[in-house]
């Protein structure tokens, strides 16, 4: 798995970004996470400050335990910081009570996992709209059929996740994370339950749903060939980030993974 | 494999609670039963042992039958007193006095009768000789010596605040007279006997007052030292006429708790079924968990099987598991039973039932069969699971997805639905054709095991019918859940469908029996006014029939006498009566024969027995007494309305009375005179009866509305403890829940993540709670009332004339069987509202 994904060419929106286009979706300022306390602390985040630019597609890499899932989860509200700051675009997470995060979470962002997380006993439709019915909103229709159709699952809308291929089950996860129009995608190693060329097809539609569609996405992986998709690519090691590769080509990402020991 | 099963017991200790809670509440019930009529009986037998404790030999008639003691108060035919001289004469004999007892009802200072709850009233003559009386002695004064003298128990002296020297009044079988109080008596620690109340005379008096002159019911013997109890019990029966026994001490006593033991057996039992529910509801909580737990360890027994372990130690360790909940429910059960009997004592102390001192009797066969039966529940309800999870393929655990869940087989939908079709049309053949009590008991249970089957599919046909709004709503969620997991949610709500349907059957029936009781009091009574004894008094005075029939303003009085004596074997009830006047109080609602051919040799008898006995008018019946033995009697003829006053076997009060020592009426039934204001009639006659305050007069409509009030206080004590079988069921609704919860962590995860807020997690979670509740509530209200018809119709013989459905207690069952499902979700789903959003996140457990 990492080390077939060819490198993509990037699409129509490889033109220079406008000052507007570079406003930041998401920010970390100087975010420390530490989890227990005395002689078990652990330091999952060191004083870390990252930008996530709008419309732009971020890969966060680095070897197990260097906290790229705890900077994921803290971006996305699912966890607090010791100390630090997360802003999305101008909300600081940090002034939000649990039940405010929650609908930030609903309204503002979207996730796909690693393991699909599909409600079985829903259809792919009703998986889709999930979050907006949560909301108690009417999904704009147009906008749904954009995706579906982006997504190429249109004719499996009213199959239940069992009755669909983990590709499927993995487009159908990203569909409900568009849904709501979120300012930011979150995903989870979305590849890593898939098999090549479902993985490919994959990270084609994630690339195609920020040039296409506009949308801002961070996706946390381990696979250089899947951090070759991004537009960027942040290396963490032991909470702190220490390279950055803007459009990197695939054989960069796996010398700096090399180097870093992932 | 031991360790492992302790381990997986101790994971989850909710869990563990809630799974013994379910078993603890039946065992408790059976092993409190117990205990409580164990220490009954074991307080009787001291009692009956301190008081016989002088006494060596007893002389008595003989019985034809050991009669049921609540229906004859042990009453046999008194013997002339003569017998006692003849005894004194017997060698070794150091003192022989004869005894009678009977009906005495001390009056209050207040005027008011001191009446015991469930306690006999009774006068009797004490002992000159000290040691005859055993443990009984004179606390105060002295013993009674002439015809003015009277000595009560010290329980009633301190009750009524009587003092020596007191002017006390005392009715009798035949009239009320007025003593002197001369003393009180107490019985070794006791201060009464089962809080009995005492009235205490001379031997020449009690014969008086008690109606025996000249005889004694039986006669106290004591031995000569160095006489021993069963070598003078010979000698004496030498000298006694035919039809007179003499027993020792001992055997008297332990006759008298034998006696005690068997009229407690029949509220053991009743309590014991009781208790069976409980545990039957029980046993499919129990079953349900162990099914979800083998469902959600399937994976470690796969990877174990993988490892290795056999079939057999797979099995094996899941039995284990139940076996060790088993046990801890049995002792858990077993502590829990002490505890109750000995608070049902303190509450019917409450109530004044007076009980004797002792300690609670933890017999050895409460110990193994509270253990046997914690065990045996647990164990046959895991058997099912704990096959399947044998039946697990080692492959599974190299699987990645867990496999589909098989559904339930097109073989198991034809048969279930099959079995329930058998059932419901038993069911209705029952209700139609009436007296079918056993069929209707296998209808009742067919139909249960038809829902057994079908019960996955009832529940995805309500997950459909409220599969309804807005798709992501919790209503849909919660349909999808209970859809997917149609067998679990099944298997939870046929608890709840057990404890409703019996609570149910019991509403429906208490509804019919009520209606009958209307129906034959405003069908068969012509009688203005009813006599009859106040609280739970055995009789009235025959004289107050005396008092009724000199009056100018009463036209019929018809007195009621009831006895217990036997027919064919079977314990009966015969009843004497007026014949003059009878047709002008009550229509029998004769059938065959006639009423006017009841005559002195002739009995009526009620069309149900006549039937089953196969005797009609002009045939032979022969009724056998326990005081007189066989008598022969021809059939007048045959009615069917006697429920009115009870009555199956009709006879003249002078065949009653040549049979039956007591002459207690049980009820008087009269007519006014013409002319006589109906409002003024009743006050006038609680006027004239004002010398016996233990009479209650009454209208028709009192006696209907007394009788509608005694069914529902039957049935509130009946439905309170089938309701404990119903809080068993809530605790496996709680349990299923929790443990899917659980289960579904990941999947309540992903909902907080992608936005849903907790209130609406808890919500999906009542929800599903819910509709479990409804799906039980429906399905048990519906074969509450089918098997609740069929039983009413069963009773038909009773005296269940008509079958009534309370609508509107059903509706409140439903009501809040949906409120309980509410409440039952409030521990789960508050769990399940605050799971973290992050597990979702975690990779692949």
């Amino acid at each position: 798995m990492t080390t077939s994904l060819p490198r993509p060419a990037h699409g129509i929106s490889g033109s220079p970004a406008t000052a507007d286009e570079r406003a930041y979706a998401a920010r970390a300022v100087h975010a420390r996470k530490v989890y227990g306390v005395g002689d078990t602390a652990v330091v999952a985040l060191d004083d870390l400050s990252l930008d996530i630019p709008s419309r732009q597609f971020t890969a966060i890499m680095g070897p197990s335990g260097s906290g790229k899932s705890t900077l994921m989860h803290c971006l996305a509200g699912l966890d607090v910081l010791t100390s630090g700051t997360v802003l999305i675009r101008d909300t600081d997470l940090a002034t939000l009570s649990d039940r405010e995060r929650t609908i930030l979470r609903r309204d503002r962002l979207g996730f796909v996992f690693q393991s699909f997380n599909l409600l079985p006993t829903l259809t792919a439709r009703e998986n889709i709209t999930l979050p907006a019915d949560l909301a108690g909103r009417r999904p704009d229709p147009e906008w749904f059929s954009t995706v579906v159709e982006r997504l190429d699952i249109a004719d499996r809308l009213a199959h239940r996740p069992s009755e669909l291929s983990g590709g499927q089950q993995q487009r159908v996860a990203v569909a409900r994370a568009l849904i709501n129009r979120p300012e930011l995608v979150f995903a989870d190693e979305p590849t890593g339950a898939l098999d090549t060329k479902a993985g490919t097809e994959l990270l084609t539609f994630l690339r195609a749903v920020v040039d296409q569609l506009g949308q801002t996405v961070v996706m946390v992986t381990h696979d250089p060939g899947a951090a070759a998709y991004a537009d960027r690519v942040v290396f963490l090691v032991d909470g702190a980030i220490v390279e950055t590769l803007d459009q990197p080509p695939r054989d960069a990402v796996l010398e700096v993974m090399g180097r870093l020991g992932g | 494999m031991l360790r492992l099963s302790l381990r997986n017991l101790l994971v989850n200790k909710l869990r563990l609670l809630l799974t013994l809670s379910a078993v603890t509440v039946g065992v408790s019930f059976v092993s409190g039963t117990y205990v409580l009529s164990d220490t009954m009986v074991k307080a009787f037998d001291e009692l009956f042992t301190g008081l016989t404790s002088g006494t060596d030999v007893v002389v008595r008639a003989e019985a034809a039958y050991d009669a049921d003691i609540t229906t004859t108060g042990g009453q046999l035919r008194p013997l002339d007193e003569q017998v006692v001289d003849d005894v004194r004469r017997v060698p070794g004999v150091a003192g022989a006095e004869g005894t009678v007892a009977g009906f005495a009802l001390i009056v209050g200072p207040d005027g008011e009768p001191i009446q015991p709850k469930g306690a006999p009233t009774f006068g009797t003559n004490l002992h000159a000789d000290r040691a005859l009386s055993g443990a009984g002695r004179i606390r105060e004064g002295r013993l009674p010596a002439g015809p003015d003298d009277l000595v009560v128990d010290a329980t009633t002296a301190e009750k009524a605040g009587f003092r020596l020297g007191d002017r006390v009044d005392v009715i009798f079988e035949q009239g009320r007279r007025t003593f002197t109080l001369v003393g009180t008596v107490g019985f070794g620690d006791n201060d009464s006997i089962l809080g009995a109340t005492l009235a205490g005379f001379d031997l020449h008096t009690a014969q008086l007052v008690l109606g025996k002159p000249g005889q004694v019911d039986e006669v106290d013997v004591r031995a000569e030292p160095g006489v021993g109890a069963a070598e003078l019990r010979s000698r004496i029966a030498e000298v006694l006429p035919a039809g007179t026994e003499a027993v020792t001490g001992e055997q008297a006593a332990d006759e008298g708790v034998e006696q005690t033991r068997e009229a407690l057996g029949i509220f053991t039992t009743v309590l014991l079924v009781f208790a069976g529910v409980a545990l039957l509801v029980g046993s499919f909580v129990i079953w349900n968990t162990f099914n979800v737990l083998v469902a959600q360890r399937r994976r470690t027994v796969a990877l174990m099987r993988a490892v290795g372990a056999t079939r057999r130690q797979v099995l094996g360790g899941v039995l284990v598991e139940a076996a060790l909940v088993g046990l801890v429910a049995g002792l858990l059960g077993l502590v829990v039973g002490v505890g109750l009997a000995a608070a049902i004592r303190s509450l019917l102390t409450l109530v004044d039932v007076e009980l004797p001192t002792t300690s609670p009797a933890v017999e050895p066969r409460t110990v193994v069969v509270a253990l046997a039966v914690g065990l045996g529940v647990t164990i046959v309800a895991a058997l099912l699971p704990a096959w399947v999870a044998a039946r697990v393929s080692p492959m599974e655990a190299l699987r990645e997805t867990p496999a589909p869940t098989r559904g339930s087989g097109r073989v198991r939908h034809t048969a279930g639905w099959a079995v329930l079709a058998v059932g419901t049309a038993l069911l209705a053949w029952c209700a139609v054709q009436g007296n079918q009590r056993w069929w209707t008991v296998v209808a009742t249970g067919t139909t249960f095991l038809g829902l057994v089957f079908v019960g996955p599919m009832l529940a995805r046909g309500l997950s459909r019918l409220t599969d309804r709004g807005r798709p992501g709503s919790p209503w849909r969620m919660a349909s999808g859940n209970v859809r997917r997991g149609s067998r679990r949610a099944a298997a939870t709500a046929l608890a709840l469908t057990i404890g409703l349907a019996v609570v149910v059957a019991v509403a429906v029936t208490a509804a019919s029996l009520k209606d009958s009781v209307t129906e034959a009091v405003e069908g068969g009574n012509r009688s203005d006014l009813i006599l009859e004894p106040a609280g739970l008094g055995p009789g009235i005075s025959s004289s107050v029939a005396d008092v009724l029939r000199e009056r100018d303003d009463v036209g019929a009085v018809v007195e009621m006498r009831e006895w217990g004596a036997q027919v064919d074997g079977d314990g009966v009830l015969v009843t004497g009566v007026d014949t003059v006047g009878l047709d002008r109080v009550i229509d029998l609602g004769v059938e065959s024969g006639s009423l006017t051919a009841l005559r002195p040799g002739r009995i009526l008898v009620g069309s149900t027995d006549a039937e089953r006995l196969g005797v009609g008018p002009g045939d032979e019946l022969t009724v056998t007494f326990t005081e007189t033995g066989p008598q022969r009697f021809e059939v007048a003829g045959t009615f069917d309305k006697g429920s009115l006053v009870n009555a199956t076997y009709v006879i003249t009060l002078p065949d009653y009375d040549a049979n039956v020592t007591s002459r207690l009426d049980a009820a008087i039934l009269m007519t006014s005179a013409p002319g006589v204001d109906p409002d003024e009639a009743k006050a006038a006659i609680e006027r004239a009866v004002r010398d016996y305050p233990n009479v209650t007069v009454s209208t028709p409509e009192d006696v209907t509305r007394d009788a509608r009030a005694s069914v529902d206080q039957l049935l509130g004590i009946v439905t309170a403890l089938l309701l404990l079988a119903v809080v068993v069921a809530v605790l496996g609704i709680v349990n299923t829940l929790a443990l899917s919860v659980l289960e579904r962590t990941r999947e309540l995860g992903l909902l907080r993540a992608i936005g849903a807020t907790p209130p609406q997690v808890r919500a999906l979670v009542r929800r599903e709670s819910v509709l479990m509740a409804v799906l039980g509530a429906g399905t048990g209200v519906a074969l509450g009332v089918g098997a609740g018809v069929a039983l009413a119709r069963a009773l038909e013989a009773e005296g269940i004339t008509t079958v009534t459905l309370p609508a509107l207690t059903l509706v409140g069952y439903v009501v809040v069987a949906v409120l309980v499902g509410v409440l039952a979700a409030v521990g789960p789903a508050r769990r399940a509202g605050r799971v973290d959003p992050l597990v979702s996140l975690a990779g692949a457990e």
